[in-house]
Parts: structure tokens; sequence; C-alpha cells
């Protein structure tokens, strides 16, 4: 008995607190997607009005669209480096521990200094070494320039991005048999034949869950886009999250960006559920 | 001891009482604050006890010179105890606050939407005939008038300390190519060539922060586009068509005397590039001055009007009011406030302000001025100054950004076009 009261006592106040904390934000958030709350004072129920006028507002469109273009193509970078990179520190190599912490190290940075570094990189360190070789491309900071600024976002998000991802690519191939592999070279596989037939089908559970983990994260891309370029030049960085933000707290658009959020919610929760639908199809099982 | 059942009775039952309260946190933090407000009345009534004023401000860079100014009274007026509250996010705080009908004692802000909104909701004490609103700089005057409402009579807050935005220049680098501060927009593109031609950067644009680019644009915009603007655009007897061609053209003119990489720098990059001499002038307000310092102390600064016309005369400069002073109508300690608030605005006490604060001063009667503003003195007692038109356009109308766009592809009619189009979406919503 008194062993399931321990048990009680260690789980209740967590259920208490995220529901506080979590669950009721966000059912309250999802009532005043019906209003037209300013995120103070009066309001009153409008109905489907705000879900309407998504339709008819370029400027979230485009966060929608830009957003998503940069997930998928960070999404992919991310796990084919960091599957690369874990392969490598995998390996039978002088420093390996060393090089696992180097390549961790980007994970506990903060994004912040990430990003402010990273802008001065680009502001300053990039254009005069472009300078110097000539190459006109080069002079000028990237984010700067509306059709150019993604390839910065992208370079740093993914920079970032690797060493967590990195980490569960290498628990995974820690849980690949050795046998397997004595046998295929017994065999005489190729090393390329050994990864696609039997390395990467037997860590496809961690491929999965990286995959899944690694688009969420950059679908709710916030901080590393308001250190490097606050959604500019003009709009044409600005993410969802971002432009829920900047309407809801400081342009006092509070219902009509509670209702962006819940429909980002429903795509969010749809596109992770395809996916462990599709990859954990194709995961096998010793 | 505990059953089972018991024990998890208690539990939901604690769980439960969590969330009632939470539910209704706001009725229990209102009646905290009444039982707290009577205490105070009551004790206010008693001669010899202690007062305790909040002063509220919403500007995060001035708290040690309020508490300064108020170690000060308090110590002339033992009876009375100033808190001094400056907190991040502070403009939000207070629309809460009212929606609560908490305000605070004392409430010092800027002539920003939040007080405008502030004066309409009639919760602010009205200054009108106070003895304290004759000595105001009658264009500082106007403008806390026009952000309530557009032909509002009433002055619901007094004008304490502004901040200006024009061209700051290098005195050392205009001395050494021979040049005069300009007065007409046509002398003023005459001076960039000349800078140009001596092979240096008439201006230092840090447009990667899209804010920046308001600063140029709201000088041209007061002189351009007219005062009714916004009001006009609003009732649809105005477009940015017809009224901001002009700016668009001059905004464009600009651009083009700068350094080439005018997108891809920060106002952090201007404020050291234009203090170590990268730039001759740079577009930016008073509020860049001691950045700009810290970069290189040793920088002659000078600071004069954009002029956006050729009619030297008629040229206003955007001075916005950065502090005013006002207090709720039903103030629960009226005298003592008011006690206050005119300490403020003596002339020793006000100098000290301005000059702690580098700042201008809203009072006729204190004449102090940085020397880097002295260019500036004229159009300022003439009044020919006005509060930023940005803080005019709709909240949810992307203006410095629409703004930065069209600075990269130079589409003017696309980019008027989309003004309009933004605009109307933004008042609709």
């Amino acid at each position: 008995m008194a062993k399931k009261h321990t048990f009680y006592v260690m789980t209740i106040p967590a259920m208490v607190l995220f529901f506080l904390f979590q669950t009721y934000p966000t059912i309250q958030g999802i009532f005043y997607s019906f209003t037209n709350w300013k995120g103070y004072g009066d309001w009153e129920f409008v109905g489907l009005d705000n879900f309407l006028r998504f339709f008819r507002d370029d400027r979230t469109q485009h966060a929608y669209s830009f957003t998503f273009g940069y997930s998928i193509l960070s999404t992919i970078l991310v796990n084919v480096i960091s599957l690369f990179v874990a392969l490598g520190l995998n390996a039978k190599i002088k420093f390996q521990k060393t090089l696992r912490a180097i390549y961790f190290l980007p994970n506990i940075l903060s994004v912040l200094i990430i990003g402010f570094i990273f802008g001065f990189i680009f502001s300053h360190v990039i254009p005069e070494l472009g300078a110097s070789l000539g190459i006109g491309l080069l002079e000028k900071n990237i984010l700067g320039n509306p059709n150019l600024a993604w390839i910065g976002i992208v370079l740093v998000a993914v920079w970032q991005a690797v060493a967590f991802n990195t980490i569960l690519y290498l628990a995974g191939l820690q849980t690949v048999p050795m046998e397997l592999y004595e046998a295929a070279r017994i065999d005489g596989a190729s090393r390329w034949i050994e990864f696609w037939k039997i390395t990467f089908p037997l860590i496809a559970p961690f491929f999965t869950i990286n995959v899944v983990v690694a688009m969420r994260e950059f679908l709710m891309a916030f901080d590393h886009i308001v250190a490097l370029t606050n959604g500019g030049p003009g709009t044409s960085t600005e993410t969802i999250s971002l432009l829920i933000y900047r309407g809801a707290f400081q342009d006092g658009d509070f219902a009509y960006q509670s209702a962006n959020a819940v429909l980002y919610l429903i795509a969010i929760v749809l596109i992770s559920v395809l996916q462990i639908y599709f990859l954990q199809k194709r995961e096998v099982e010793l | 001891m505990f059953n089972n059942k018991k024990f998890l009775s208690i539990l939901l039952a604690a769980v439960f009482a969590v969330l009632v309260l939470a539910g209704c946190n706001s009725e229990v933090g209102n009646a905290s604050n009444d039982s707290a407000n009577n205490e105070e009345t009551d004790s206010s009534s008693n001669e010899g006890e202690v007062v305790e004023l909040e002063l509220f401000s919403t500007k995060t860079e001035n708290p040690e010179t309020y508490q300064r100014l108020v170690d000060k009274f308090e110590a002339e007026n033992p009876n009375i105890k100033v808190e001094v509250v400056s907190q991040p996010d502070s403009l939000t705080v207070l629309k809460t606050r009212l929606t609560k009908n908490d305000l605070p004692d004392i409430i010092a802000t800027g002539g920003n939407p939040t007080f405008g909104e502030l004066g309409r909701a009639g919760v602010l004490k009205d200054f009108t005939d106070s003895p304290l609103v004759d000595d105001i700089n009658e264009g500082f005057l106007y403008q806390v008038k026009d952000i309530v409402s557009y032909d509002e009579e009433n002055v619901y807050g007094i004008p304490y300390a502004g901040n200006a935005v024009g061209v700051l220049y290098n005195k050392a680098k205009f001395k050494e190519l021979g040049l005069e501060i300009p007065t007409t927009w046509d002398e003023f593109i005459e001076v960039a060539d000349k800078i140009e031609a001596a092979g240096e950067v008439p201006f230092y644009h840090t447009w990667k922060d899209a804010w920046t680019i308001t600063v140029p644009w709201n000088d041209l915009v007061i002189n351009i586009a007219g005062d009714d603007f916004a009001q006009s655009k609003t009732e649809g007897e105005a477009t940015f068509i017809d009224r901001y061609s002009e700016v668009a053209d001059k905004m464009l003119t600009l651009r083009d005397y700068s350094h080439n990489d005018v997108f891809g720098k920060s106002y952090a990059d201007g404020n050291q590039a234009f203090a170590n001499g990268e730039s001759v002038m740079y577009l930016q307000g008073n509020f860049a001055v001691p950045a700009i310092k810290e970069f290189n102390p040793d920088i002659e600064l000078g600071m004069f009007t954009l002029p956006a016309l050729n009619d030297a005369d008629e040229n206003m400069f955007v001075a916005s009011v950065d502090v005013l002073f006002t207090m709720p109508k039903d103030a629960e300690h009226p005298e003592e406030t008011m006690k206050f608030i005119e300490f403020m605005y003596e002339e020793e006490n006000a100098t000290q302000y301005m000059e702690e604060q580098f700042a201008i001063s809203a009072m006729n009667n204190v004449t102090y001025i940085d020397p880097i503003m002295e260019p500036l003195k004229d159009k300022l007692a003439e009044g020919k100054i006005r509060q930023a038109p940005t803080h005019y356009y709709p909240a949810g109308f992307p203006a410095a950004q629409s703004i930065q766009e069209f600075l990269i592809d130079g589409d003017k009619d696309a980019f008027l076009k989309k003004m309009d189009k933004d605009w109307d979406a933004a008042v609709a919503n």
C-alpha cells in the first residue's frame, strides 16, 4: 500500500502542473480563437471569422510556405549529415571521445548566442573574405538579400541540429550486433552493401525518431530566426511561430493568431502522425 | 493510516482547490488589492502617516535617473514614499491594469498608442487647466492631444521629455570637406554629392534592421504626406498612392547615397561604423548618441533636421514625446501625486533629467539642450515638430517590413498599392 502512495505522490503533482501550464492554456487558446480578443479587455464570439481570414492573408500564407520549405530541406540535410558523422564517430578512430564531445558542443550553446555569432560572421567575416577573394556574391551580407537569406538560416539551423541527431544515431549504431558485420564480411559484402543491408535497416527506429524530432523542431523555428534576421528582409524569412508571436503580442491580434496556432497545431500533429506511420512500416526487427 | 481511496480523494480535492484558485485568481488578486487600498486610504487620512505612491515607468533606460530624483523628493517630503516600477513589456502590463481598474498612482510613459487608448478610455486626469501645461512646448502639447484623438482638445498627460530624429553628422569631416548644414532638400543632396565626390560615404544605412528605415521615412512623411493622413486614410479619403509617391522617391534617392551593403548592416554595425568615421552623416535619433560615443568618445557630433522640403521655413522634424507624466482621474492620493509631478517639472530637476538622459525638454522654461542638438533649437521653439507618423499606423500594419522590401526591389507602384491594401486589411480586422 505504502508503495502505491509514493507513486501517486510522484506522478500527480506533475500531472497537475502539466494541466495548469500546458493543457489549460491550450484550451484557453482554442477558446479565444473563436473570439475577437485583443489580449486584454472585452471580447465577443465571432465564429469562424479568424479561420476564414487565414485564407485571404498573404503574410500568413507566405509564412507557411517558408516554414515548410525550410523544415523539409533542413530535416533532410540534418539527417544525412548527422548519420554520416555518426558513422565516422562510431568507427575505431583515434580521439573518438574527444571528437564526440566536440561534435556535441553546438547542442549545449544557447541559440541566441549562436545566432549573434553567425550574424557577425555573415555581416563581417564573409563579406570581407568575399571582397578579398573578389567573389561578388559574397561581398554583401546574404542575410540582407531576400532571395538568399534562407540559406544562412538553414546553414545555422542545420549546424546546430546535427549535434543532437548525431548522438541519437550513435546510440542507434551501438545497438547493431557486431556478429552481423562479421558474418557479412565472411560472405564478402562490401562496406556499401553492409550499410544498406545491415546498418540502415537496423537503425530504422532511430531514423524515424530523428526525422520526426528534427522536423518538429524546425517547424517550430523561432529563436535563431529572431537572432539572425528577425524575419527579414521584409517578411521573407518569417516563420509561423514568429508571425504568431508578433501578431499576438505586438500587434494585439491575439484571437486571429490563436486561430493560426490552432491550425498549425493540427498541421504539426498530422505531419508527425503521417511520418511515424510511413517510417515505422519500413522498420525491421531482428 | 490512510486507505487508498481516502488518499486519492484528498489529492483530487487538492487538485481541484488549486484549479479553482487559478481560475479565479484575478478576483483574488483584486480583493487583496482592494483591502490594501482601503488600508492606505485610511492611513492617509491620519496626519503624519506615510503615503506610498507607485511611479510606473514604461521606459527601461531611465530608472536610475528617476531614483535619484525620487530620493531628493523623499528627502524634501518625508511623508511620501515613491516606488519606481520599471518592468519589461510594461505597455502590455499597463493595458492589463487598465482592464482591471488598477492603474498606478503616477504613470510615466511616452506618446504611444497605449497612452492614446488610456486617454480615450476616460480614466486619466484632465490637465487642460493645470498651470504646468502653460509652460509646455506647443508642438509636444499638440502630440499628446493628437495621439488620443484627431480633434482632441483636452490634455491627459503632460509632456516632459522628447527625442528627436534627424541627421547626425561628423563635425570634423564637415569642416574638412568645407560643408555647411543644409536647410533644403536640394542643398542636402548637394552635400551628399560633394561627400561622394570626395570619396567618402554620405550616409551609413543600417537597413538590415527594418525599424531603422522608419527614421528617415518618418521625417519625410511628416513634411510630405500631411498631418491628417492616418485619419483621412482610415476614412477612405486619402491613399498611399496619392500622398506617398514623393516619400518613396526620396527614400530611393537616400538609399543610393550609402555603402554597398545597405541591407546587410544592423543598427549596432552602424553606430560603430559612423563612430569610426566610415560615413559623414548618419540618419538616426539622439538616442543613438550614447552608443556612438561608446565606440569613439572623441567624436565631434552634431545633429540637424532632415530637410525634406525645398522650403527651409516649412521643414519640420520628428520629435516625439518620450516621457509624459499622467495620473488616474480617480487618484487615491491626488494631492501627494500632484506634488510629485510638480516636483519633476521644477527647472532644476527637469534640467537634471535632460542632462542625464540626453533628452530634449518639453518645457519652454527649461532651456537646457545638449550642444550636439543645438541646430534643432529654433525649429523646436517654433513648435515645428511632429510625432513619428508610424505611431498612427494601425496595429498589424507591417509598415517597416514593406518599406524594406520596397527599397530592395525598387518597385514603387506595387509598394504603394500594397501599403493601401495592407492598411485597409489592418483597419478591417
